[in-house]
């Protein structure tokens, strides 16, 4: 270790008259030296955290608000679609294939959020893009204090990194796919004659989630 | 000789702050990068939980909207005119923003928003609920 080469540095014969002196002297020095680097990396942990958990934070929200629009949307429509086979039809059950496929899509969202969390919990493609991003948030480690002092809410200091890029993360949603239930969707709307306007928001989903 | 212990010194002192550095930057590299993961779990729950009430809500009032566009009656009227103030609400709600000031506030208004329409469209109060409760099995008519 480096410190070894400057205590010899100054040492030479001086310090040899007086070996067992030395090497406690250099358990002592290993071990304060032992503790500074625990001592810092206890600190650094904790400034690291502070410094990028707002920054995660923000990151998985775009991403995770992007995953679920389509899914939420075809759940309301579905969904006002069964309402509306009520007030048509009161005396009629609600189409088997109405209530089947609200159940799917509940399922399907479900399932999103599940393998989403499953995504994340080891998100491996992204751990080289993350280390770029400690080197980026690293360069400024004087003004490091990241929700101290310095850093306000909305100020500079957390903002600085935010367009920093972290490779997206891939998961693969068990069952059927989004298209399949859209187009179930768009199915049941031309069966009970519902307007066209409806198909075309649907395409629109559809065409979005390719 | 004190310019000697001068440079011990400096060099015990130097070694001090660097070895306190070395650790500092390995534990900022490993917190930066636990907090990022954390940090994004939470985000993408947040998000994802969100975005998918926004967008039900957007679903559910273009359908009706579609559904009710060709009548005249003063009724259909006012539940679309109601509809037609969801949806543009919506549609000006950054809610994939997370850094949006009145994420919550909108959100709030948007759900109050809904509960307009579905009274004025006869829906049970309680309708989105049973709809969110599906997916945990809780299946009630």
């Amino acid at each position: 270790m480096s410190w070894v080469k400057s205590v010899q540095y100054s040492g030479e014969d001086v310090f040899d008259e007086d070996a067992d002196d030395i090497n406690l002297q250099d358990k002592e020095w290993k071990y304060n030296m032992k503790k500074r680097v625990k001592d810092g990396y206890v600190d650094g942990i904790d400034h690291g955290k502070e410094a990028s958990l707002q920054l995660g934070f923000n990151m998985g929200y775009r991403e995770g608000a992007e995953k679920t629009i389509a899914v939420g949307r075809l759940k309301g429509v579905i969904s006002a679609i069964q309402c509306w086979c009520q007030f048509q039809r009161p005396d009629n059950p609600i189409p088997a294939s109405v209530a089947d496929l609200l159940q799917r899509v509940v399922k399907h969202e479900d399932y999103i959020m599940e393998a989403m969390r499953m995504g994340l919990e080891n998100p491996m493609p992204s751990v080289s893009d993350v280390s770029e991003t400690m080197e980026d948030l690293a360069v400024g480690e004087g003004e490091m204090s990241c929700g101290g002092a310095g850093c306000s809410k909305g100020s500079g200091c957390c903002k600085k990194s935010s367009n920093v890029e972290l490779g997206s993360f891939f998961f693969t949603v068990p069952g059927e796919s989004l298209e399949q239930l859209l187009q179930c969707c768009m199915d049941i709307v031309s069966e009970l004659g519902l307007p066209l306007e409806l198909i075309q928001h649907l395409e629109q989903l559809k065409s979005a989630t390719e | 000789m004190s310019r000697e212990s001068d440079d011990l010194f400096d060099c015990i002192v130097m070694a001090d702050d660097r070895f306190h550095v070395e650790g500092y930057r390995e534990g900022f590299n490993e917190g930066t990068r636990q907090g990022m993961i954390d940090g994004r779990k939470h985000g993408a729950s947040h998000g994802a939980k969100l975005s998918m009430e926004v967008s039900f809500y957007y679903g559910f009032g273009i359908t009706w909207k579609c559904l009710l566009q060709n009548n005249v009656d003063a009724k259909a009227r006012k539940r679309l005119k109601a509809l037609e103030s969801l949806l543009g609400l919506i549609q000006k709600f950054p809610h994939k923003d997370p850094q949006f000031e009145n994420l919550q506030e909108d959100m709030e208004k948007v759900r109050a928003k809904f509960r307009q329409v579905c009274s004025l469209l006869n829906v049970p109060t309680d309708f989105s609920d049973y709809v969110k409760s599906g997916g945990s099995g809780g299946m009630s008519f």
